[in-house]
């Protein structure tokens, strides 16, 4: 596997750049998903498209408001990407509008039913044509619940990696200090750019686009790349390439509401514990 | 021929009930199956692993290895696959595997599905039931190349069989220089209980309706009176009245009790995509019309700081 190796070292046509302590170009990937707040019905299969929206993913946001943050305090640019179909480039805008500086849409038909390994292929092409310092993913995306292509992506680029970031701390010459949230505690680690990160939801309140935002997103540059323009063989990706891939949805398990009790509080909370005892069994 | 590498966890000088699990399933399912084991201080569990059904126990035992990062587990893993000749590698689900696993897809070439809440297998044919969207949609997904095969699954979908520890037949990894580019300076432990929630049978868990710390401290000793791991919702973290590892829900911990006692809180999706799939659910909310009466079995509409009291008591009398 062709590994692009840590791309802050190139810039257009490969020359090398050094890299200067204060610039941070940011990368950040942003997905374009089904509105998860809304009434989600399945038939046949298949969610019924019928009523359907789409949104930029939550933990998204948080990632790209992780980005703008480190930008302000410093120089360097923010650039938001995206793998998907012509409707994807809604989440570009809004991206643009909440602040990112430009954005790379990846729009192919031959992406369609990639799995997050076709996903990351492609991002770690798209990803080598400019320089960053860091990425940023979301911990999981609202459809797939998964949080699988930020590491995998990190993996092929042989860059440093750390998901379910909580804390960005300090940005000190090329250096960041992030906390993550371990399965033993907070986990705080020190890391060398460039580095992936994938952003929890507590990391922070992402902003909203202001009009001025939304009015200066039109003129921001928006690069629209093809598999071609990548020179990925779209034998590779999408649906011919997965190596995964959802043979049929199905309504989660009913999980009806049971007995709901109101009224005197000693009653009732006595009328319970008599189920939990007798008809849950719960104390054995 | 088809071969399984379980990647175990290991805590307080034991490895995780979740790890158990994977390798109860893979010796029913008639499989050879190996474990990997990183840690620091690890090596005594092996023979755990062996009793187990692990044929060969790779090891990688070494005091760099004490806190999980990425850049220093990775290689290992990745040696392990790669000594033991695995064609599936199964993961526990947890904030590591999901930092390791798709990182381990993502450097050998392989697919991954993440969080099986259910998994059938039939060699190396794996058909995997998992939640996605909030949990809203069950999702079955398959593997559709030749090649490896990598998942993680919930603790509790497996069920447990105990078996006696033998001496294992281990291997030692190699330990690599260390990745300067990644050091973890320090863990800060914030969970106090001793009852860890991916394992717990029952998990009393507090929400915003507790109103601060010291509404904390009212519902504490129901959970410690039932053996039960102490939960919260994120709007309890968020305040700090409670450490930020017993978040339930979507981007805290996924569990799957026998009990779940929900306390003040309303049910959010993101809260309910983490427990929702407990076994029974009991819920105190003063408003009947809170979301979590939707799939509490039992619903207790009241004021928690008069509910969790009587609650406590009776349970005490019950118990004695
Ligand atoms: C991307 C994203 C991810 C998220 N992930 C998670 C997650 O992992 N876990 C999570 O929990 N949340 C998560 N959330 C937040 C979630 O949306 C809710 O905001 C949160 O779960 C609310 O917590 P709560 O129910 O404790 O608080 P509230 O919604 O404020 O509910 C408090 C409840 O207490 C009840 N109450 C008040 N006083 C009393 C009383 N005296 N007696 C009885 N009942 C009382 C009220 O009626 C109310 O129902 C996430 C949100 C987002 C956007
Ligand atoms: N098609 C895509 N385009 C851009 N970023 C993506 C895409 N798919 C996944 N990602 C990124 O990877 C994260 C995790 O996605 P997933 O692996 O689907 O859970 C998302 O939050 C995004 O940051």
């Amino acid at each position: 596997m062709e590994s692009p190796g840590p791309a802050r070292w190139r810039s257009g046509g490969g020359r090398l750049r050094e890299r200067t302590e204060d610039v941070l170009n940011i990368i950040v990937l942003v997905k374009h998903v089904i509105d998860v707040e809304l009434n989600l019905r399945v038939r046949d299969g298949k969610l019924v498209e019928d009523g359907m929206n789409f949104v930029l993913s939550r933990w998204d946001e948080n990632a790209l408001e992780a980005a703008l943050v480190l930008r302000e305090a410093g120089e360097g640019e923010v650039t938001a990407m995206t793998v998907g179909p012509e409707r994807a480039g809604e989440t570009l805008r809004k991206s643009l509008a909440m602040g990112a500086d430009r954005a790379v849409h990846i729009c192919d038909p031959a992406t369609e039913g990639c799995d997050s390994l076709g996903f990351a292929r492609i991002l770690s092409k798209a990803v080598a044509r400019q320089p960053y310092d860091l990425i940023l993913a979301g911990r999981q995306s609202q459809d797939t619940d998964m949080g699988g292509t930020g590491p995998m992506l990190a993996a092929m680029l042989d860059l440093p990696q750390v998901a379910n970031v909580v804390e960005i701390r300090s940005n000190d010459g090329g250096k960041l200090t992030v906390h993550r949230n371990g399965d033993h505690g907070r986990e705080i680690v020190d890391l060398t750019l460039p580095a992936l990160l994938t952003a929890n939801d507590s990391l922070n309140e992402p902003r909203l686009a202001s009009l001025r935002g939304i009015m200066s997103a039109k003129k921001k540059p928006m690069e629209i790349l093809t598999l071609a323009d990548l020179d990925i063989d779209p034998a590779e990706v999408g649906q011919s390439g997965a190596r995964v891939g959802v043979a049929e949805l199905s309504p989660p398990g009913a999980r009806a509401a049971g007995q709901k009790f109101e009224g005197d509080p000693e009653k009732i909370t006595r009328q319970v514990m008599d189920l939990l005892v007798n008809e849950a069994k719960i104390f054995g | 021929m088809s071969k399984i590498l379980v990647v175990a966890e290991f805590k307080n000088g034991e490895i995780r009930k979740p790890t158990l699990e994977l390798l109860t399933k893979a010796r029913q399912a008639g499989i050879p199956t190996d474990a990997a084991l990183i840690g620091s201080g690890v090596r005594g569990a092996a023979d755990q692993l062996a009793g187990h059904g692990a044929a060969t126990v790779y090891l990688a035992d070494d005091g760099a290895l004490e806190r999980y990062s990425s850049a220093a587990y990775l290689p290992l893993v990745t040696q392990a696959v790669e000594k033991s000749g695995a064609t599936q590698v199964w993961f526990s689900m947890s904030e590591t595997s999901n930092s390791l696993a798709p990182a381990l897809a993502g450097r050998l070439d392989a697919g991954y599905v993440g969080g099986a809440a259910g998994m059938e297998i039939d060699g190396d044919d794996l058909t995997i039931h998992r939640p996605a969207m909030a949990t809203k949609v069950m999702q079955k997904m398959t593997f559709l190349k030749d090649g490896l095969r990598i998942v993680s699954i919930r603790s509790g979908t497996f069920d447990l069989e105990p078996a006696e520890p033998v001496t294992a037949q281990t291997v030692d990894l190699e330990l690599g220089e260390p990745d300067a580019r990644v050091v973890v300076t320090d863990v800060v432990q914030e969970v106090q209980d001793d009852v860890d929630l991916g394992e717990a049978s029952v998990i009393v868990s507090v929400g915003r309706g507790v109103k601060g710390p010291e509404g904390v401290e009212e519902v504490r000793p129901l959970a410690k009176l039932l053996g039960a791991a102490f939960g919260a919702s994120r709007a309890v973290v968020d305040s700090g009245w409670m450490p930020h590892n017993t978040q339930v829900g979507q981007t805290g911990r996924v569990v799957s009790p026998d009990v779940y006692f929900s306390i003040g809180i309303s049910g959010a999706i993101q809260h309910m995509a983490g427990m929702s799939g407990s076994k029974l659910i009991v819920a105190v909310n003063k408003d009947p019309d809170a979301p979590i009466f939707s799939i509490a079995d039992y619903g207790i509409v009241g004021d928690l700081f008069k509910v969790v009291p009587i609650l406590t008591e009776e349970i005490k009398k019950v118990k004695s």
